[in-house]
């Protein structure tokens, strides 16, 4: 007996893992039984979006595509954001993954091109055929890329050179506002639209004080918004670089163009379009509560939920949640940002016009090789995809529709995208050490411990020495950048080799684009940009978009040719 | 926990231990198929072991198929390249006979002169010797066509003005000599970067127009667009051409095919700009 319990005894550790295990392995296969009869298809769709409506939003899509689809049944998974990239890794990695999940959160975006490019469906065939969704109405005929307002490119992949998400939703970013306490605390039915209205707006909320003596503070904020003010209103004015510093005139400045600007003196950071930025960053922000850098998205929800602020930016995937809190308390109106006029007495000069705001779409979704019923999943996708539901999807959320034609909540009428106007053209960083050159600094200038003039100094003369070294890194990042896509191509190469008919035109079309858009080109390119940097654009050279002297003539002979003719 | 416990243990915990990995197919074109998937997902052992298959099991097509897919995995894989054994394998197909493989083959071993390893400076002589190999090997082929525009661009990316009067001379005559070229978007390209070298603004306004009317279109990739193309038309044609006609047309066009992008409030300015200037300088004649 003793020598039992002993050997007993010596066998549990063993005993235990085996028990573990057994229990490990029969809560895997069990995990999902089918708790309906066989002939009901359950899909299942993964997302993180735990903000109010979405959980809800797609019950209701799932019962309205039950009415036509009886036998099919959609369950959510909603994951933590906070856990979203760990278990969307371990589910694709271990092959567990649910029919369909949102992308993009959490991971960089090599990561989920790699999951896309392995655990995922292509959807190419489909996009250029209608959705059958939107049979009977306008679109009936239009392939389903094209009912997209950005043309279905948040679907594209470019690094596969495929569609692989359908998505369901655009985002924009606006200032919310408390409607009754703007009208207590100034007056005003409407916030202003202007710059110096609205300043003077702030000025009126902070002096005024609340039933216990207290200050309000005027914009509830904090190092989670503030990127959102800087990219919409602060940042805007930047774009007057593109006329100094667009050397290759593709309409943008890039980061290594920036660079060759300061190195030949054509800009510095007391061009006045970059002093417009710095000056409304501190003096909106001084209408921020004290210490915003150090506080997140929650401290300022809680400002504004509170009713201690008036306004506070966010996108549109707080709008609804946002109503929610706030109900029975105080309604929510949303404003654009207010930049100021042409007409401003100070940053007129500065002002190239409105600001601009790319279409994007967003909450997207993949399908898994996982699925047992990819065409199932696929369906279900587009019919949230289509004109009425994805309109009715949105409207259930408190989200901007992503197809053309769908109408918008009048909530979030005012969060339809500018479609016209300028963006910012301010890129510093071409690198890890001009990163943190720049993060020390403006972190330093956006809580006063230094002034714009010493911001200036400090960061010009570090950004000649950070920014060539970083350039050069960038070089080498270009370089190898070549090579990985020398490596693309022999796989699109190969499919073009190996196909035959139309299919295999398609494909040396595609091969033959991609080889002179990424091979060819860039190499011209890439020495043109060399030869800025090492020795600066021509001196006697007139800015790039300026006339010279010689093109002023030109004109001048074609006016006077074709008024003879 | 005894000896007998621990080592059924071991062999519990490694029997399940789910070793995956890449499976390899069994038939020569599945074979194929699935190594070039391998291939585009970046599972190179994978693809070996197919492409392996193919190559000990495939018919003559098959097996020549094998060898450039493997000669391709080997070269470009990373880590674990072995461009030894990648110009080896290549070489055997040009030694074989001569067909498309061969000739992406020899092109495929001038690509390997040209793209050298970070830090190390290609011997530019010797990688034109190697483009010109395929263009005379093959001519016509469209290995030799890419081959040509590879060659090209080398010079073209000098910017010197020698390299750029000799360029065009060369592209031209490719123009002559092969009218129907699917490569002819990529020869006007190079010539308009000539002319920006030669600081020749009119005949580099009417190269990119050319470029943009010869480029094949991948209707399947939404970001190969032509909006791109139309601004710089358009901003060649106002400030370094001065001709307001085309750059009006082209900045039109930009606004009316894609009215969401980023450019069309610019362009909107400068058809306005220009009208400006017309005005002015007409006041200034009297």
């Amino acid at each position: 007996m003793v020598t039992f319990l002993r050997k007993l005894r010596s066998a549990i550790p063993f005993l235990v893992i085996f028990g573990a295990f057994v229990w490990a392995a029969a809560s895997i296969a069990s995990r999902r039984v089918v708790e309906t009869s066989p002939d009901v298809i359950t899909i299942r769709i993964a997302h993180w979006q735990l903000e109010a409506g979405v959980r809800e939003a797609f019950t209701v899509m799932a019962e309205e595509y039950r009415k036509i689809h009886p036998n099919v049944r959609v369950l959510q998974d909603v994951i933590p954001e906070g856990t979203y990239p760990q278990w969307a890794s371990t589910q694709l990695i271990g092959g567990t993954a649910p029919d369909a999940i949102e992308v993009w959160m959490g991971l960089t975006n090599a990561i989920w091109v790699s999951y896309l490019n392995r655990y995922f469906e292509r959807l190419t065939p489909l996009v250029s055929k209608p959705n059958p969704y939107n049979r009977g109405t306008d679109i009936e005929h239009v392939p389903f890329r094209q009912t997209y307002l950005d043309g279905m490119r948040g679907s594209y992949v470019e690094q596969m050179q495929e569609y692989m998400l359908i998505p369901l939703a655009q985002t924009a970013v606006r200032i919310f506002y408390n409607r009754e306490l703007l009208k207590k605390l100034t007056g005003l039915d409407a916030p202003p639209t202007e710059y110096r209205a609205f300043l003077k707006v702030c000025e009126q909320i902070a002096a005024a004080r609340d039933a216990s003596g207290s200050h309000y503070t005027p914009i509830a904020a904090s190092s989670y918004n503030f990127g959102m003010w800087d990219d919409s209103m602060f940042n805007v004015p930047s774009y007057g670089a593109v006329r100094k510093a667009d050397f290759n005139r593709d309409g943008y400045v890039g980061n290594d163009e920036m660079f060759v600007a300061f190195q030949s003196g054509r800009l510095n950071l007391h061009f006045p379009n970059f002093v417009t930025r710095f000056k409304m960053m501190s003096e909106v922000s001084a209408y921020f509560p004290h210490g915003y850098i150090g506080l997140n998205r929650d401290d300022a929800l809680f400002l504004f939920a509170q009713q201690k602020s008036v306004f506070m930016t966010t996108g549109t995937w707080d709008a609804l949640s946002l109503q929610a809190q706030t109900e029975g308390q105080f309604s929510v109106g949303v404003m654009d940002f207010p930049i100021p006029s042409r007409d401003d007495p100070e940053y007129g000069p500065t002002i190239d016009g409105p600001r601009y705001e790319r279409p994007s779409t967003a909450f997207s979704f993949g399908v898994t090789r996982f699925s047992k019923h990819p065409e199932v999943m696929i369906d279900f996708l587009q019919f949230c995809a289509s004109r009425e539901n994805n309109q009715k999807l949105n409207a259930l959320i408190g989200w901007i529709p992503a197809i053309e034609g769908a109408k918008i909540d009048p909530f979030l009428t005012g969060f339809k995208p500018r479609l016209n106007g300028v963006y910012p053209s301010m890129e510093m960083i071409l690198g890890g050490e001009t990163n943190v050159t720049w993060s020390q600094l403006f972190s330093a200038y956006q809580v006063g411990q230094i002034t714009f003039d010493e911001f200036a100094r400090q960061w010009e003369a570090k950004y000649k020495v950070d920014g060539r070294k970083d350039f050069d890194e960038q070089q080498r990042d270009w370089r190898r950048g070549i090579l990985n896509d020398e490596q693309f191509l022999a796989g699109v190469r190969a499919t073009a080799l190996m196909a035959s008919g139309p299919e295999a035109d398609a494909r040396w079309v595609k091969y033959r684009a991609l080889t002179a858009g990424r091979q060819v080109g860039p190499e011209i390119g890439h020495a043109i940009q060399l030869k800025l940097v090492n020795d600066g654009p021509d001196p006697n050279a007139p800015g790039p978009y300026e006339y010279s002297k010689e093109v002023l003539a030109k004109i001048k002979a074609r006016l006077t040719s074709d008024r003879a003719n | 926990m005894n000896r007998t416990g621990r080592i059924l243990l071991i062999i519990l915990v490694t029997a399940t231990a789910g070793c995956g990995g890449e499976k390899a197919s069994s038939d020569p074109a599945t074979a194929l198929t699935s190594g070039w998937g391998n291939y585009r997902v970046g599972e190179y052992s994978g693809a070996i072991k197919d492409f392996e298959i193919a190559l000990s099991q495939g018919d003559a097509a098959q097996k020549r198929q094998a060898l450039y897919a493997l000669a391709t995995t080997w070269n470009l894989r990373r880590p674990d390249e072995d461009p030894a054994k990648a110009r080896g394998l290549y070489q055997q197909l040009i030694k074989g006979q001569k067909d498309d493989l061969s000739a992406w083959s020899l092109l495929a071993l001038a690509r390997m002169d040209h793209l050298v390893p970070i830090g190390q400076v290609p011997d530019f002589a010797q990688v034109r010797r190697a483009y010109q190999a395929v263009i005379d090997e093959y001519p016509g082929h469209p290995a030799a066509q890419e081959a040509f525009v590879f060659q090209q661009s080398t010079w073209v990316a000098t910017l010197k003005t020698d390299d750029a009067k000799s360029c065009l001379q060369s592209l031209q005559k490719f123009l002559v000599d092969h009218p129907e070229s699917r490569y002819r978007s990529s020869v006007y390209g190079l010539m308009a970067a000539c002319y920006r070298t030669l600081k020749q603004p009119d005949e580099r306004l009417q190269s990119e127009i050319m470029a943009l009317e010869t480029r094949e279109v991948d209707v399947s990739n939404p970001n190969l667009d032509s909006s791109s193309n139309y601004w710089l038309i358009a901003t060649t044609a106002e400030f370094d051409a001065g001709d307001f006609a085309i750059a009006r047309t082209y900045y039109r066009k930009l606004i009316a095919e894609y009215p969401v992008d980023a450019r069309v409030y610019a362009a909107t300015q400068a058809l306005k700009r220009m009208d400006d200037t017309e005005m002015q300088l007409r006041e200034a004649k009297g």
